[in-house]
């Protein structure tokens, strides 16, 4: 939820034609790297974002601008470049119903039944990689909205971790423009925030107070191994910046810090494909999860 | 379901073809869908489709439409010769199917239908495509007719049917669930039976037989554990009966996923998150397709040759 791939209408230049084979490789070569894969009904989404790096860096062809990405002395820097326009701060909160769709109707009826069992009534979820706390912010009304239904007699914290210390510091503040609220309804506007002017709102104290902020770095395998007993994580858009050892390696940790039956969220087109395969994928509706097995089948429910 | 029932389920859907309104190129259509593709003549396919105008029609928006490559042509001589003999008899059964029904028996909205049944067809024939199964075409056959016992049932059990939907999206449950407790039998009994009247090839009558759980026949083969994996993968990816379903499912762990992986190797190379990001890039062209082909804007008849 943090980061999205942005979604704007093609930037038409006389150079850019989609039919352009380099872009299939900017495309492969994405995907190989990062993990985020352009369907190709979506690749109109990969070309304006290389679009922009074209026009930065006045390189005319799709071909040109391939060598940019592979055999230039700049490569990785470039790549980098173009990775932060793909994944460019587009979040907002309640940016994937579906998600909490899964959670509130099979996940968390399935890990209530489970942990039910042996009286720990206490939930943990923990959002790596949060940027600006827009992801945290809405799990926390999704779960107090879900306090005296599905989460009777329960309690949760939420863990909401970045490596860099403004986002952090942002997301502690909690203040939000209307782009940041959009999908947000007014009741629960009125509900969980509180008007700071200059068209802001700010998280009130009710909902600040269910978010635990820290600064943690995914690469510090100390600090990884400490963060036990976690029942649903997320990391949305992070891993992709990360090359295949240190994805793996934080994948694992992800992996030891769920409890059985424990769920972890990737990007929407992001693939833990020939990443890992401890987690099974499964499929919900409008959206995927990987869950560290139980034993018991995953998803629930009968086909 | 008891020896009774399913006799008298039978009598039922022999009569179907007499008591429906069937175009009159659904059988001789179903003698061509028995022979090998090698034996199908250009020249019977054009009469067929030829001869019935609506379905002419629709049969040329299927192929000016992206899905389907864009053939922008406007006789179906040379539509048939473009997609090829064995994509239009495919096409064809498919529009064929669609009229047995008449309009007001219909309990599943048509359109519902037909787009997970395309989307069933293509995501079926994308997924042989990948493990590299000899014959893709059937694999699509199999997709778009596995659910044909819903025609079945919203024909001979109109308001019983219409109970079982209603149920069904009031529990956001599986339908064919519903169907067994208040029918006694499901859709997969009666397409089965349909299939088997019209003498549809094993392979279409088994996909239809066990497409929700393949462990019913032991000698299921590939085209059932696909279309049983692709029909899975449509209801998640909002392709489904046109109703919420609340289902999880782990596909990797499925027994048709076992089971396949065994003869085909290739499916360990299959990343299926970007499968299904395909899939979705497909999806509005499958909305798009089906709403052209099967909705109710008509076009006037081409020309035949």
């Amino acid at each position: 939820m943090a980061i999205e791939i942005a979604k704007v209408k093609p930037a038409v230049t006389p150079d850019s034609n989609p039919g352009d084979p380099a872009f299939l490789k900017i495309r492969d070569l994405i995907y190989r790297i990062s993990g985020i894969y352009h369907a190709e009904e979506k690749l109109y989404l990969l070309i304006s974002r290389c679009a922009r790096r074209m026009d930065a860096l006045r390189v005319a062809s799709p071909s040109e601008y391939l060598e940019h990405l592979t055999t230039r002395g700049n490569r990785d820097a470039e790549l980098r470049l173009l990775l932060n326009e793909i994944t460019i701060g587009e979040t907002y909160m309640f940016r994937h119903p579906a998600q909490l769709e899964a959670l509130r109707n099979l996940i968390l009826p399935q890990i209530l039944q489970v942990k039910g069992l042996i009286s720990l009534k206490r939930l943990r979820f923990w959002c790596a990689g949060c940027s600006t706390g827009e992801e945290p912010h809405t799990l926390a009304m999704f779960l107090l909205e879900e306090k005296d239904k599905l989460l009777a007699g329960w309690t949760f914290e939420i863990l909401a971790t970045d490596l860099n210390d403004n986002s952090l510091e942002a997301a502690r503040a909690g203040i939000y423009g209307e782009y940041a609220l959009r999908s947000t309804s007014d009741a629960m506007r009125r509900k969980y925030f509180k008007d700071v002017g200059d068209k802001k709102l700010q998280a009130n104290d009710l909902l600040k107070t269910q978010i635990r902020f820290d600064r943690i770095n995914l690469r510090d395998d100390s600090k990884m191994l400490f963060q036990k007993g976690m029942d649903v994580i997320f990391c949305c858009n992070v891993l992709i910046y990360f090359d295949l050892a240190s994805k793996r390696r934080v994948v694992q940790h992800f992996y030891s810090n769920l409890l059985p039956g424990g769920y972890f969220f990737m990007g929407s087109a992001e693939s833990l494909f020939q990443v890992d395969d401890s987690f099974r994928l499964v499929h919900f509706p409008g959206t995927t999860a990987y869950w560290k097995p139980t034993g018991a089948p995953a998803g629930g429910g009968k086909k | 379901m008891n020896a009774k029932l399913q006799s008298q389920l039978q009598a039922q859907i022999k009569k179907l073809d007499s008591i429906s309104s069937a175009p009159a190129i659904l059988m001789p259509l179903l003698d061509m869908l028995r022979l090998p593709s090698d034996k199908i003549r250009l020249e019977k396919v054009v009469e067929l489709v030829s001869y019935d105008g609506a379905i002419a029609a629709q049969c040329l928006r299927l192929a000016n439409s992206p899905l389907f490559g864009r053939c922008q042509t406007e006789t179906v001589r040379s539509a048939v010769m473009a997609l090829g003999l064995e994509r239009v008899r495919s096409m064809l059964f498919g529009l064929c199917v669609n009229r047995v029904i008449p309009q007001d028996k219909w309990v599943i909205e048509p359109d519902a239908f037909w787009r997970h049944s395309l989307g069933c067809a293509l995501v079926t024939q994308r997924m042989a495509k990948k493990i590299e199964y000899p014959e893709p075409e059937k694999a699509y056959l199999a997709g778009l007719l596995h659910d044909l016992g819903f025609l079945v049932n919203s024909f001979l059990y109109t308001e019983d049917f219409r109970e079982c939907l209603r149920r069904a999206a009031e529990q956001h449950a599986p339908l064919h669930v519903i169907e067994e407790q208040v029918l006694g039998f499901s859709h997969c009994e009666t397409g089965q039976m349909l299939c088997e009247h019209w003498g549809l090839s094993k392979e279409l009558v088994d996909a239809a037989r066990c497409h929700h759980d393949v462990s019913l026949l032991p000698t299921a083969g590939p085209v059932a554990c696909l279309v049983h994996l692709s029909d899975l993968l449509c209801r998640v990816r909002y392709l489904g009966y046109g109703y919420d379903e609340i289902m999880g499912v782990d596909l990797g762990g499925d027994a048709a996923w076992q089971t396949l992986i065994r003869t085909y190797p290739a499916l360990e190379n299959m990343d299926l998150v970007r499968f299904t990001l395909d899939i979705d890039g497909a999806m509005d062209q499958i909305v798009a397709t089906v709403d052209s082909v099967f909705g109710a804007k008509r076009i006037a008849a081409p020309a035949t040759t």
